[in-house]
């Protein structure tokens, strides 16, 4: 009895883990743009059911084991081992194009590498050796530099960076680490890690399309690995790609006509076995004109839907103007309600002026909150910020909620604020920057490139706060600062130098010092003169 | 000019500076990496009173770098503005070519005035080192004005004031520690020269260390206070490593005309901790050979360390190298003794053309590198170190020849066939 008791509590676990019912579903978004670019959003969605992240203080003991049939072991062991309850690491290049493209389906837009986690406090690990750790796995397994997002640019936006999922009740409170690396590129060697952890890979289902040629000549291109915690639900990993084709580029005759085959160089012979739902959204635009084929299965809300699911045939989607010759560019740039311009002035090394400007084409009063995570290589003079609205000096439409000033070498400044945009006006903050001088060794092997700096992170507040639609974020494109460089060749000499006029001067302090004076006879010919 | 007399020289040179002060010069000028240094900053002043009004510990961050007791002082007593700024800083001016003007009456034992005074006090106001980093609103003006206090202070023998100015001017610049020791050699003799009849130490030296002992302890506990008020002050502990530890560490490389910034900048990392303590320890090496060597007279013991802290302190600005040369203005009898001061002088307006010329031309038009920049503090670092190295050998050679002219054999005779040399 005594001997069988454990052994009954151990099947009864392994039965457990075993019935943990996981589902995977997969999506794609396709949707023309008024440029004529095709935007098409991926998003690989799995759900662990039942699945809770792990109690941070329960880090010191044995893990459970894991087992797991579509869920993404590599990525669930780092999450497991880091007692992480939500991740979102997001690689993109390109500028995204608020303007013509509107509101991405993945809203993490931000160039370069963006990773933020919140985590559970409590743990005999800090928060930030398990971040650290964090880092260096996730740079291990999608082969990027994550690694170096190191303290000199973690911060804690909380305010911005919100949880998307729900963070687990009886835990102890949860702390939020976040970092950009906007100088990050991406590229196939990321790919490929990312199509790993698929159930399906990229042999069959919606997955086929990511053909990493045409992917990686997109006008805008990015990947993102979201997971979250679910209340009731379970753990959700969200595998997301996202990309701006465009097909006016790729087609001989200037037009706007396209297909997967055109835009993938690939269409969806398969579809994924295991997938519980796989559908392809196409958005038809508004206007008019166009026509959607093949005929889609349904429609609604705008968008034709295409079921994967059960595929007898290559499924070729595409989108045909049969009225237009040639693609015109529009003229007049559309203008969202909503246009937000920064940049940094200034042609000296060691000071300048940032300025961001913010257009409020809204017939109402617009709030929005402002996020700079500015690593310290750019400084902020705070006391010399000025708002001025429509020429009008307006220094209360802004206001400051937190402010972590900068620590050379060490730690990057967090600015959080809140703008006020009154109605159909423009809105233009300015601040004096002081660049700062680095040590020789804390430059790149390309110093005179410059530095990226990262985007700052809009989240308009809407007209009524109610705050029923989750808020959404709007990034800045980055900024590149030029810093003063020293001659990178010149350490010896100057070590030379430096120390030969500190022991000259010394020298001769101390000579004058402790030698003893005489006083001579300058000419002892003298007497014979005379 | 020399006739002109002080009542009229020293207000009208007083409210020229403020005319100045009035201009947009200081707009312009505050940014400048010859005249403030990080330490020592006008807008990173305005930074940090910004943060502590909006409540945020400026210490937490890297851009101030100023006393707590300037943090005091402006967010309570007096509102830091254009007008409040412009007053002050002349008005600092103001007292320290005041006390240098009773640094020399005392030096010289005047108790008149003297068509000198005006002199003295212009070149304390007309020294474009010293006009320069006031206009460009330097907090070094206030260092150099608290020192000049101390000296006043230390000539009059009056212990407490010397000892609590210098304890200030210490909080202000961690540097200004070192000119203890011939502060406290000064009040224990007199200001008045004895160059030309160089004499002993009329103590013995326990009898120095008796009476200099109490003063050490004055000076110890001043600081203490000092540094309990500046950490109620700002609320915590954080300002010491931001402030002191600035200047043993160097944690920002902001070029200056020291010798420190690129050298820090260029070092490799693992030798980074040594160099600093060798950095930091040449500096306090100076004060008590000097004070030895000049025991006959501390205050130029005092003046030549001025010249050395300038050239060799971790952030000096061009306000310290002013204090040197308007000091020079207090010993009229080492003059005939130099041996290069027309070279000295030459060297000097070489490299204040040279500094914001290459400055410009690294960090401004993009046309040079930072050797130009480094090239030119090295040749100001030879500027300085030739001032320096002139005035202390005039000043001993004074005393031999002094001594030469009172005693026997060659001093009857005129100094033309005979040469002072060291052995």
């Amino acid at each position: 009895m005594i001997e069988t008791l454990p052994l009954s509590l151990l099947l009864l676990l392994v039965c457990s883990i075993c019935s943990a019912k996981e589902s995977f579903s997969e999506r794609l978004v396709l949707s023309p743009n008024l440029d004529g670019t095709v935007t098409a959003s991926f998003a690989f969605t799995t759900l662990l059911e039942g699945a809770r992240p792990r109690d941070p203080a329960a880090l010191a003991e044995e893990d459970d084991s894991q087992h797991y049939t579509l869920f993404p072991l590599a990525l669930g062991q780092i999450l497991r081992d880091n007692a992480i309850t939500e991740l979102h690491l997001t690689l993109n290049a390109g500028k995204w194009d608020y303007q013509n493209w509107g509101y991405p389906e993945e809203e993490g837009v931000g160039t370069g590498a963006e990773l933020w986690a919140w985590m559970g406090e409590g743990a005999v690990q800090t928060a930030d050796e398990r971040w650290k750790n964090l880092r260096n796995a996730l740079a291990g397994l999608f082969c990027a530099s994550i690694g170096s997002l190191d303290e000199q640019r973690t911060t804690s936006p909380a305010l911005t960076f919100q949880p998307e999922g729900d963070l687990p009740l009886s835990s102890t409170t949860h702390a939020l680490r976040h970092g950009t690396l906007p100088s990050e590129r991406v590229c196939t060697e990321n790919l490929t890690p990312f199509l790993k952890l698929l159930p399906c890979k990229a042999r069959s289902g919606i997955a086929t399309l990511l053909n990493p040629h045409r992917l990686f000549d997109a006008d805008w291109h990015g990947m993102g690995v979201h997971v979250r915690y679910l209340e009731g639900a379970g753990i959700e990993v969200r595998l997301a790609f996202q990309a701006v084709l465009n097909p006016v580029r790729y087609s001989g005759d200037k037009k706007r006509d396209w297909s997967m085959t055109s835009l993938f160089d690939r269409s969806i012979e398969r579809s994924c076995p295991v997938a519980s739902s796989s559908e392809i959204a196409v958005r038809v635009p508004p206007a008019g004109g166009a026509i959607t084929e093949p005929a889609p299965l349904a429609r609604h809300a705008g968008f034709a839907v295409y079921d994967v699911k059960h595929v007898d045939k290559p499924i070729d989607v595409g989108m045909r103007w049969p009225e237009e010759t040639q693609f015109e560019y529009s003229l007049d740039a559309p203008q969202s309600a909503l246009m937000i311009r920064r940049r940094l002035s200034g042609s000296d090394q060691y000071k300048g002026q940032l300025s961001v400007v913010l257009t409020n084409k809204a017939p109402h009063e617009v709030k929005t909150s402002y996020l700079e995570t500015m690593p310290w290589l750019l400084q902020f003079y705070l006391h010399s910020l000025r708002v001025v609205c429509d020429g009008i000096p307006r220094d209360d439409l802004v206001s400051i909620v937190s402010y972590t000033p900068p620590v050379p070498h060490a730690r990057p400044s967090l600015l959080q604020a809140v703008l006020t945009l009154p109605a159909n006006s423009t809105v233009q903050l300015t601040m004096d920057v002081v660049k700062p001088f680095l040590r020789y060794t804390e430059h790149p092997p390309d110093a005179q490139r410059g530095w990226d700096l990262p985007p700052a992170v809009f989240v308009p507040l809407g007209a009524n706060a109610t705050g029923a639609a989750r808020l959404r974020r709007v990034y800045t494109p980055v900024l590149l600062v030029d810093l003063a460089t020293p001659d990178f060749s010149m350490p010896y000499n100057v070590i030379i130098m430096s120390c030969t006029l500190i022991a000259l001067v010394f020298g001769g302090v101390f000579n004058l010092l402790t030698r003893k004076f005489v006083v001579v006879a300058l000419a002892p010919a003298a007497p014979a003169d005379t | 000019m020399l006739s002109m007399n002080f009542d009229i020289a020293f207000p009208s040179l007083v409210a020229g500076r403020l005319a100045l002060a009035y201009l947009n010069l200081p707009d312009t000028l505050q940014h400048d990496h010859q005249l403030s240094t990080p330490l020592t900053s006008y807008p990173r002043l305005q930074e940090g009173l910004y943060l502590f009004h909006n409540g945020v510990d400026p210490y937490s961050g890297g851009l101030f770098r100023h006393s707590p007791l300037l943090l005091s002082l402006f967010s309570t007593v007096l509102p830091l503005n254009r007008h409040t700024a412009a007053l002050l800083w002349t008005a600092s001016d103001a007292l320290a070519a005041w006390a240098l003007v009773q640094i020399w009456r005392a030096r010289q034992q005047l108790t008149a005035k003297t068509p000198r005074d005006s002199l003295i006090a212009a070149a304390y106001l007309l020294n474009p080192y010293i006009l320069l980093p006031t206009l460009a609103r330097s907090t070094a003006t206030f260092e150099n004005a608290l020192l000049l206090l101390a000296v006043m202070f230390a000539c009059r023998g009056k212990a407490a004031a010397t000892l609590l100015t210098l304890a200030v001017a210490t909080h202000l610049s961690l540097t200004s520690a070192l000119y203890l020791l011939p502060l406290v050699l000064l009040l224990l003799t007199t200001p008045v020269s004895h160059l030309a009849s160089p004499r002993p130490y009329p103590y013995a030296l326990q009898d120095i260390v008796k009476r200099a002992g109490p003063f050490m302890v004055e000076y110890t506990v001043y600081m203490l206070v000092l540094a309990g008020a500046a950490t109620l002050a700002s609320g915590g502990w954080g300002w010491v490593g931001k402030t002191w530890g600035a200047v043993l560490t160097l944690p920002d490389l902001t070029p200056n005309v020291g010798l420190w910034w690129y050298f820090f900048t260029e070092m490799f990392d693992h030798f980074r901790p040594f160099f600093l303590m060798v950095f930091s320890i040449h500096l306090a090496i100076y004060p008590l050979p000097l004070s030895i060597k000049f025991q006959h007279d501390p205050l130029y013991a005092l003046y030549a360390l001025t010249g050395v802290l300038a050239t060799f302190k971790p952030y000096p600005s061009l306000a310290d190298a002013g204090l040197f040369v308007s000091m020079a203005a207090l010993f009229p009898e080492t003059y005939a003794h130099m041996r290069t001061p027309f070279p000295t002088a030459l060297v000097h307006l070489h490299c204040s053309l040279l500094l914001p010329l290459f400055h410009h031309l690294w960090l401004g038009a993009g046309t040079g590198n930072a050797n130009f920049y480094y090239a030119s503090t090295l040749v100001w670092g030879v500027a300085m170190g030739l001032g320096v190295a002139d005035a202390v050998w005039a000043g001993l050679v004074a005393g031999i020849k002094g001594a030469a002219k009172k005693g026997d054999a060659a001093g009857a005779c005129a100094w033309d066939g005979w040469e002072v040399a060291q052995e």
